[in-house]
């Protein structure tokens, strides 16, 4: 068992997962990643993660409703979750903060930045 | 995975987003205005503009950032989506398409500087004034509100919580510096600056952890240099939920203030900052119960100007929308359509699926063999016949791997039809039918051309201008509908207008003229129809860029005969014009009726068995000298002997002795092939025999039997058109 930081990444765009996958896990980062939010929930009512990052723009459960659905649950209501998106508005920010979001990255996304952004929300 | 492949994997996806938009916005146009529609429009453009960032695609991002900025205002309600702005949308979609094909080849950006414009304008008269496109990079500023933080009251001296060992929680924040102690500023190196903060119960909340924003400050070069323990109650009134300690950092000047700030700036609401020497801690925030989000002290000044106001009552706006932003949330989450799952998918070469097909192919050749070679044993028997299953089922995985809808070839149908709106003025309504009907990835790939051929052919020949349609009595706008289905075995493509029909005067008259055809021949109109395929043939009046040239039709039909399939016409004159495309499902393996004809033995494709039967003598009538018909429960079906039509020269059986396949054809509708036995039915390997030999007219291919060797595969189609006599002309000619 490796104790590496072990991320969930939620996104339905292949190619960003791609982008994803390759920045963290070449920097040691164990990473699993879901099409959408839909599929991240399932996969986390049984699995555990150490950071999740999110898309917000997803089709059948947004990075919104996966925020808001996680928090309202016992096991994942203190979970570190990056929201990683285009947009960089106050107002989406807001949004996201409301929904109970711990963090922002704007896309695209630097690979050390995010590291860095990963680790500042890490326990 | 290499940056290229990662590449290749968005450049696929652009394509999928392209087609996504497309389908989403003529939905729009044809009046599903739905929120779901509407948003996976803008999800697409969105899509592709977040990947054109990450892949540094700079033209790119900066068209899909004016396309989906106005389709954020268009989702939000802002701007109606009227018909103008729908032709005006999907006219930007095929420049982004355009777009995508630049970064993807790294050719020459196209030009958008007027579509630009159209956008933006089509933006600015929808949306509020004050809305206007952000820049690409749009930065968000802090709300630099000069809102001073309150002065922190000082008259508590009550510091009985003090004593508490915070050395070790200090330890933790300064890092290196080993001073615990309140310090004055005169021990920090001179240029410094100060950072006052103080978290407040929210902090901790959501998964935050405000230590780690700390040490990232400490990694800064940060020292904590005071704090604030005013705050703090006695132990028996301590909320571990709560912030009493407010921490007063010195950071190098080296370090610019943004840099610092911008570590809090997600957090900024749980947060009381504030920056200056000068600047007073930002009040403590005990909340009673709810940890509340509201009223977030944040003040940024600058260092030079220090501020001591006291305390406006100062609410950054931020607070007020983010509750009715969390209902909104809430509402779209639960309203959210459980879609069937997008299904889990890999991406594979191509080659690597077309040698399992190759060996799959292989494969039910050697089981036909050992089917032979076993008949007969019993006790194999059971074996032979689960071993025969299953290699069936292995086929039908293979080709389904293969098969896509045809879906994604229809859908580029709409772009050619607004350009040739543009080149042609021809304004054509497109219908579709049947676009999840599933074909192999091979012969999809080869029907885009010759499909562009015949909408292009359709638009340019068929369909008339609004005038001439109107004075016909037909609506201005013509109609092309695509349509696809499977068919016994085959897949029918078909392509119809609606237009004039095809001019046979006009067509015999040139192709006589160009010498295609001799004056003297006596041609059905079917066969008048078909000579728009010949070589060189064109009836245009002038050369145009859409059609006219004469390299189309030919062209096409010789294309969809290298897919193993063929292509006929209906036309009427005043109503319309169809071509349809009779596609082989699969290009590798095919069923088949193994029959012998006197010492041949030969294979009759599937596709055209209809029935096969022994007939009596009365059943058969002679029409003619040379024409022996067959009555099919009263209906009569020509006779056609397989052994007459390959030349076959020994002792030939009489139509009342063998066995008659009813085939249906294209060229002829039914007829009743004669054959002396059918020994089996089975599934066979197209081999090409003109690769291999040279093409023989009424043979489709080879294929290897069971027992190794070679038969002969029967083009229905042609041997039954040849026997009747049907448009043999136009054969020889094309």
């Amino acid at each position: 068992m490796s104790n590496a930081l072990r991320i969930l990444t939620v996104d339905d765009s292949a190619s960003m997962r791609a982008l994803l996958l390759h920045a963290l896990s070449s920097r040691g980062f164990d990473v699993v990643q879901a099409d959408d939010g839909q599929a991240a929930l399932q996969w986390l009512v049984t699995n555990d993660v150490d950071v999740i990052i999110t898309d917000i723009n997803m089709p059948r459960l947004d990075g919104f409703g996966l925020i808001e659905r996680l928090r309202s649950g016992e096991r994942h209501c203190d979970r570190p979750i990056l929201v990683l998106s285009t947009e960089s508005s106050d107002e989406k920010k807001a949004r996201a903060r409301a929904a109970g979001a711990t963090g922002w990255i704007v896309k695209p996304f630097d690979a050390d930045k995010l590291v860095a952004a990963v680790r500042r929300v890490a326990h | 995975m290499t940056p290229e492949e990662i590449q290749q994997i968005f450049f696929v996806e652009c394509e999928e987003s392209l087609a996504a938009a497309e389908a989403g916005l003529a939905a729009c146009r044809d009046g599903t205005q739905d929120d779901d529609t509407v948003n996976s429009v803008f999800r697409a453009v969105h899509s592709i503009k977040g990947g054109a960032g990450a892949f540094g695609y700079a033209g790119l991002q900066a068209y899909t950032h004016t396309f989906e900025t106005l389709l954020s205002d268009v989702r939000d309600g802002s701007v109606p989506l009227s018909e103008t702005l729908c032709s005006l949308l999907l006219r930007a979609l095929d420049t982004l398409s355009d777009h995508v094909t630049a970064a993807q080849e790294g050719t020459a950006l196209p030009d958008d500087a007027a579509l630009l414009a159209e956008l933006s304008a089509a933006q600015a008269n929808g949306a509020p004034a004050e809305k206007t496109p952000a820049p690409v990079e749009a930065k968000t500023e802090a709300p630099a509100a000069p809102a001073a933080p309150a002065v922190a009251d000082d008259d508590d001296d009550d510091l009985a919580g003090a004593e508490i060992d915070l050395d070790a929680l200090l330890d933790d924040l300064v890092g290196p510096a080993p001073t615990a102690e309140p310090a004055t500023a005169a021990a920090a190196p001179a240029p410094g600056w100060q950072l006052h903060l103080h978290p407040h119960a929210g902090a901790m909340r959501n998964g935050a952890e405000p230590m780690t924003l700390l040490r990232e400050l400490a990694s800064m070069g940060a020292r904590c240099v005071s704090c604030n323990l005013s705050h703090l109650p006695g132990l028996d009134m301590l909320d571990c939920e709560q912030g009493y300690l407010g921490f007063t950092y010195e950071l190098p000047a080296s370090v610019a203030e943004s840099d610092a700030t911008d570590v809090f700036d997600f957090v900024r609401d749980d947060w009381g900052i504030a920056v200056g020497n000068d600047a007073a801690m930002p009040p403590v925030e005990i909340t009673a119960k709810q940890p509340a989000s509201e009223a977030a002290a944040v003040a940024v000044v600058p260092p030079v100007a220090p501020v001591q106001a006291d305390a406006p009552d100062a609410v950054p706006a931020a607070a007020a929308p983010a509750t009715t932003a969390t209902a909104a949330a809430a509402a779209a989450a639960s309203s959210a359509p459980v879609a069937p799952a997008a299904g889990q998918s890999i991406r594979i070469d191509l080659a690597k699926l077309d040698r399992l097909i190759d060996t799959v192919g292989e494969m039910v050749i050697a089981q036909a063999m050992l089917a032979q070679r076993l008949e007969g044993d019993t006790a194999a028997k059971e074996e032979l016949q689960m071993l025969e299953g299953l290699t069936r089922d292995i086929q039908e995985s293979a080709m389904s791997i293969r098969a896509q809808p045809i879906s994604s070839v229809f859908s580029r149908v709409p772009r050619i039809l607004r350009e040739l709106a543009v080149s042609t003025g021809k304004h054509v309504r497109l219908e579709v039918l049947g676009e999840t009907t599933e074909l192999d990835k091979t012969v999809l790939e080869r029907l885009g051309e010759p499909l562009t051929h015949l909408i292009r052919n359709a638009v340019d020949h068929g369909i008339e201008s609004a005038d001439q349609r109107l004075a016909a009595g037909k609506p201005a706008e013509g109609t092309l509908t695509l349509s696809a289905e499977q068919r016994s075995g085959r897949i029918l493509i078909k392509v119809a207008d609606d237009g004039k029909g095809i001019d046979r005067a006009r067509v015999l008259e040139k192709a006589i003229a160009q010498g295609i055809v001799a004056a003297e021949n006596q041609l059905t109109p079917e066969d008048i129809d078909h000579l728009i395929f010949a070589p060189g043939f064109s009836t245009a009046q002038t050369v145009t860029s859409v059609s006219g040239r004469g390299v189309g039709m030919d062209v096409v039909r010789q294309n969809v005969k290298n897919l193993g399939g063929r292509i006929t016409i209906e036309s009427e004159a005043g109503v319309g014009t169809t071509f349809t495309l009779a596609l082989p499902l699969t290009l590798a393996i095919s069923d088949g009726m193994i029959v012998n004809v006197g010492d041949q033995t030969l294979v009759v494709p599937l596709t055209h068995v209809v029935e096969s039967l022994r007939p009596t003598a009365q059943d058969v009538q002679g029409l003619g000298t040379a024409r022996q018909m067959l009555n099919v429960r009263g209906r009569f079906v020509p006779i056609i002997s397989v052994a007459q039509q390959t030349g076959y020269h020994g002792k030939q059986v009489q139509a009342n002795e063998g066995v008659l396949i009813i085939v249906d054809t294209q060229v002829a509708g039914q007829a009743a092939l004669l054959v002396d036995t059918i020994s089996d039915q089975r599934q066979f390997v197209i081999k090409s025999l003109e690769a291999n030999y040279r093409a023989v007219e009424g043979v489709a291919g080879a294929t290897i039997l069971g027992d190794g060797r070679v038969a002969l595969i029967l083009d229905v189609d042609s041997l039954v058109g040849g026997a009747l006599g049907h448009s043999s002309a136009i054969r020889e000619a094309a």
